[in-house]
């Protein structure tokens, strides 16, 4: 499938169905993404949010659908993804300075075995410079503060030099200044073409930070531009939950399919 | 021969430690003892190979007891451990027993290890015991192997998401870790005991996590741990006149308890010069 | 799949059990096995009922104990502690110059203690987390013990020593008249504390912090649970062994955990699970003769928990299994009722059920084999669903295999609906949903959906949904 001006879609999600630890969190879920935008995904506590980037990454398995990169499976196009992980994902006492979590970006480029060489530091300080984070190169990172932490989350993904990037609530327990420069900073990305999908949870920033909208509540609720679907009726919709019959059949059979 | 377990068991220990999967490690050298047991009874001979190879295969299924118990009951990890290695090390202690009349398999031996008083007759190499050489070879391919995927081992163990998310799977990872450790507890067994084993794994990475800030410096130190405490185990060994082993346990944690009271950043003294307070410094 | 994963563990075991009986036999011959569980049973030996009367209440008090440190996700402090008493057995050994219990029993309980504290202290001064925490204080300590201990003998008092050596691996025939008071008081002390502590213990457990909340003394809770677990573990020690005695906190525990979902249901059976490992154990080593007690009583406890793993009423693997089989079952069955009512729809075959389908054309409907597709309308014919014609190679529905497939055709067009209407899914994309969902939706949630649809009658594709109540 294409766009208008014949363009592979950024990404196609169709159809996807997951159950995530017995519970069904996504129903369905069905959008398509074009290049170069920037994507909020929106819903209430438990709408799957962060389960729909962990499933098109390939992390949490699908129980039906598929997602697609660029008109392509996932698998075969991972090197073009850049994923950015909640931060409470990962343990932060862990022996590594600011520099080595960089330098882990460019891992799945080195390939195994190899080591990092110069051209990937000089990446990796690059990214950092444009969080604002080279100063801290050397600083261990349990001594981070969140918002430093996530500004490090987010060089390394510059750093895996990615087409698409996948972002999970990444405004989360941070700083104003740093929320406005990382939003500056994934705007300037996507103005040279990369996509940039962002799960965020605060729908008082939604409208000004992206170009297109979608509102979830384990099935899509609406897709589209900000202006189209940033309405009361269809945000009702989203946070209403009105879909008692919906999530108490599907948690059934989850169970008991399993 | 003391530096040699102490050395393989240091490297791999980093990434138990920082995996929080430590007890694994004490999980795997209990649950050995069937593996020897059953690979006594059915060669009858106490060479080297069988006994491998018995130890090998109980370590490894070990692992993926723990792991199938865990993934699909709603017990915890930890539980987990613990049904496993006990389960796996009483059905030990009973073979042997029962088959104990007519063996020199010593359970003494095999708890607490032999290091001091290995067999003379063992075939010698460049002037080594054989298991000290095998042991030996055993470090070097750990560490090989460690530089060798340092970066995916790193990578996997710190965000396993992103690893995953690069085409490098965790669990793949996890396993062959495991397989690793198993060989390293198989060959540490033999001279250091079930019980102690541990502490050979985890004590020199949890000293040096308390020095260092970055991973290859916490693997040099827990080396320089590793080299000193078999050193002054020995040392003590003889002064005491207690077995080797559990000297070089002794020394080694001599050494964490320094580096946990002395430690420039995180240790007891700096917590306290930094906050006076001792409820404070608690808290924090 | 999971039943598959499982046979080679049941072999395993299987082949272990053969091994130890042919061992044991061989071994007794002199001595009939009947007559020693008629010894057993009659309790004619006054050091088993010593033993016996031991190992049931240690039993009893390492499965209360251990319920509460595996549901705090502690299982191996345990562990920790057990290995942590040997400096503090050898000690109390040195003070006596004997094998004093009440010297031992101090000696051991404050090293474990110390411990258990140990392990704390490291958690919360340093980055280390908890399992290499507790794998630090189990191998140190027991490595300072091991060296006492071989100092000890070292000294001369060897002969006297010999009786320590229990502790490794445990011997309730070394329990004499003292050990079995100390026990007694123990256990029963650790039990009423359990019952007394029951609310604040379970608070503590579930949730520390609002625990601290509510003005409860949370540390000295700590503290005290911390003791009276260092005491039991000491008293099952010289039984069980130091290697095991942590076998016998988490196992039972473990196995009530799978069975009963509530605390105070599990506290009761992990100490009768508790209870019924100790006495196979000590049946067990009475049978043969110089076995060790504690090896038999973890396996005893083990072999329980792996019949609750596999054939627990709602969590076994194994029933698990079987219920989802069933399902399948029934889930084949119901589409095989759809397909056939479907083509008495399109009128391949007449309108009241009672006209035959032909088989040929149901087999390319349903894109079986004509094998497979007799194999499962026999099984159908069984359940009184469906039945053949005789010669004509047709089949029929009865009338409640009639009302069957209308009710499914019925479930799958509403929820179609539902998809469509409420969830605003594209129509095209809802019959593979509702191919699942139809069978499992309750007559309720039809209702629900129905009330909610305001009683529609056609479906997003044009079709009629089949009413209740026609016949």
């Amino acid at each position: 499938m294409s766009d208008e001006h014949g363009h592979d879609p950024a990404l196609e999600v169709h159809d996807l169905t997951v159950s995530y630890l017995r519970r069904p969190v996504l129903y369905g879920v069905d959008f398509l993404v074009p290049q170069g935008r920037l994507v909020g995904i929106i819903g209430p506590n438990g709408a799957g949010k962060s389960t729909l980037i962990k499933s098109i990454m390939g992390l949490v398995p699908a129980s039906g659908g598929w997602a697609r990169i660029y008109g392509k499976p996932v698998k075969e196009q991972i090197r073009r993804v850049g994923y950015v992980p909640q931060r409470e994902s990962v343990d932060w006492d862990f022996p590594v300075n600011v520099m080595d979590v960089v330098l882990m970006g460019c891992y799945g480029r080195i390939g195994l075995i190899r080591r990092t060489g110069r051209k990937e530091k000089a990446r990796a300080s690059e990214a950092l410079d444009k969080v604002g984070m080279l100063p801290y190169a050397g600083r261990q990172i349990s001594n981070l503060s969140g918002g430093q932490q996530q500004r490090v989350f987010i060089a390394r993904a510059l750093a895996q030099e990615s087409d698409i990037y996948l972002m999970d609530e990444p405004f989360s327990g941070v700083d104003a200044a740093t929320e406005a420069a990382l939003v500056t900073l994934m705007k300037e990305m996507r103005d040279m073409g990369k996509t940039v999908i962002v799960v965020h949870h605060d729908l008082a920033t939604a409208r000004e930070y992206f170009d297109m909208l979608l509102l979830l509540n384990m099935r899509v609720v609406a897709f589209g531009n900000t202006r189209e679907v940033f309405t009361g009726k269809l945000l009702q919709q989203t946070y209403g939950g009105r879909l008692t019959v919906l999530s108490e059949i599907a948690d059934k059979v989850a169970k008991d399919g399993g | 021969m003391a530096l040699f377990v102490t050395v393989a068991c240091a490297l791999i220990g980093n990434y138990l430690v920082l995996r929080r999967i430590s007890l694994v490690g004490d999980a795997i050298s209990h649950s050995v003892l069937p593996g020897i047991a059953i690979a006594f009874i059915m060669t009858g001979s106490r060479t080297g190979t069988p006994m491998f190879i018995g130890a090998l295969v109980a370590g490894v299924a070990a692992t993926v007891f723990i792991e199938i118990l865990h993934s699909r009951s709603r017990l915890k990890q930890d539980a987990a451990i613990g049904i496993t290695f006990s389960t796996l090390f009483a059905i030990g202690v009973i073979l042997i027993s029962i088959h104990g009349a007519h063996t020199d398999l010593d359970l003494d031996c095999v708890l607490f290890g032999k290091m001091d008083f290995l067999p003379v007759k063992e075939p010698v190499f460049l002037g080594l015991p054989g298991v000290a050489v095998t042991m030996g070879a055993l470090a070097f391919c750990v560490g090989l192997l460690i530089i060798l995927f340092y970066k995916e081992l790193l990578v996997s163990s710190f965000d396993p998401a992103l690893a995953a998310s690069m085409g490098i799977h965790p669990r793949l990872v996890h396993y062959l870790l495991m397989s690793v450790l198993s060989v390293v507890v198989v060959g540490a067994f033999t001279s250091v005991g079930a019980i102690l084993v541990i502490a050979m794994l985890i004590l020199p990475a949890a000293t040096s996590c308390l020095l260092s800030e970055r991973l290859w410096v916490m693997m040099l130190l827990s080396l320089l741990h590793a080299f000193l405490s078999s050193l002054a185990g020995v040392h003590l060994a003889v002064a005491l006149q207690v077995p080797t082993a559990p000297a070089c346990v002794v020394a080694g944690t001599g050494l964490f308890v320094i580096a946990w009271i002395a430690s420039p950043r995180q240790g007891l003294i700096s917590l306290w010069l930094r906050n006076p307070d001792p409820e404070g410094a608690m808290e924090a | 799949m999971n039943a598959r994963s499982i046979t080679p563990v049941l072999l395993f075991w299987l082949v272990l059990c053969v091994d130890a009986e042919a061992a044991r036999i061989g071994e007794i011959t002199e001595n009939d096995p009947w007559e020693q569980v008629r010894r057993f049973f009659t309790l004619a030996d006054p050091g088993l009922r010593l033993g016996l009367a031991g190992a049931l209440l240690f039993g009893a008090a390492c499965g209360l104990l251990g319920s509460f440190i595996v549901v705090r996700k502690m299982a191996l402090i345990g562990d920790a502690i057990s290995h942590a008493v040997l400096p503090g057995v050898a000690l109390g050994f040195l003070w006596s110059m004997d094998k004093d219990p009440l010297a031992i029993l101090v000696g051991a309980t404050a090293a474990g203690l110390m411990g258990s504290l140990v392990v704390e202290l490291i958690q919360r001064t340093t980055k280390i987390k908890q399992d290499a925490a507790l794998g630090i204080v189990l191998a140190s300590f027991f490595a300072v013990g091991l060296c006492m201990m071989r100092m000890i003998q070292n000294t001369g008092a060897a002969s006297r020593i010999t009786g320590l050596k229990s502790y490794l691996f445990g011997d309730v025939a070394v329990l004499n008249r003292q050990d079995v008071v100390t026990i007694t008081g123990v256990v029963v002390v650790t039990i009423f504390m359990v019952i007394l502590l029951y609310r604040p213990l379970l608070t503590i457990g579930f949730d520390r912090e609002f625990a601290r909340s509510t003005g409860l003394p949370v540390r000295w809770f700590d503290c005290l649970f911390q003791l009276f677990l260092a005491f039991s573990i000491v008293v099952a020690l010289q039984a069980v062994g130091v290697v095991l005695v942590s076998a016998l906190l988490i196992t039972p525990a473990a196995t009530a955990y799978l069975l009963v979902n509530r605390m105070h249901h599990m506290l009761w059976v992990a100490a009768v699970i508790g209870m019924f490992s100790a006495l196979l154990g000590v049946f067990c080593s009475f049978l043969g003769s110089n076995l060790p007690t504690g090896p038999f009583m973890v396996l005893g406890a083990s072999s329980l928990f792996l019949l609750a793993y596999l054939f627990a009423p709602r969590h076994g693997r194994f029933t698990r299994w079987m219920s989802y089989r069933a399902r399948r079952r029934n889930v084949s069955n119901e589409n095989m009722l759809k397909s056939i009512y479907r083509m008495i729809e399109k009128g391949i075959a007449g309108q009241d059920g009672r006209v035959g389908v032909s088989m040929d054309l149901l087999a390319g409907e349903r894109q079986v084999t004509m094998a497979e597709l007799v194999g499962d309308l026999r099984r159908l014919r069984t359940l009184g669903a469906v039945d053949f014609v005789d010669g004509e190679g047709q089949v029929v529905l009865t009338e409640s295999g009639f009302k069957q497939a209308r009710r499914v055709v019925r479930n799958h067009r509403l929820w179609e609906l539902y998809l469509t209407n409420e969830a605003d899914y594209a129509s095209n994309h809802v019959h593979d949903d509702a191919e699942k969902i139809e069978h499992f939706l309750s007559e309720e949630k039809v209702a629900e959906i129905e009330r909610q649809l305001d009683f529609p009658e056609v479906d997003p594709h044009g079709q009629p949904i089949p009413g209740r109540d026609r016949a």
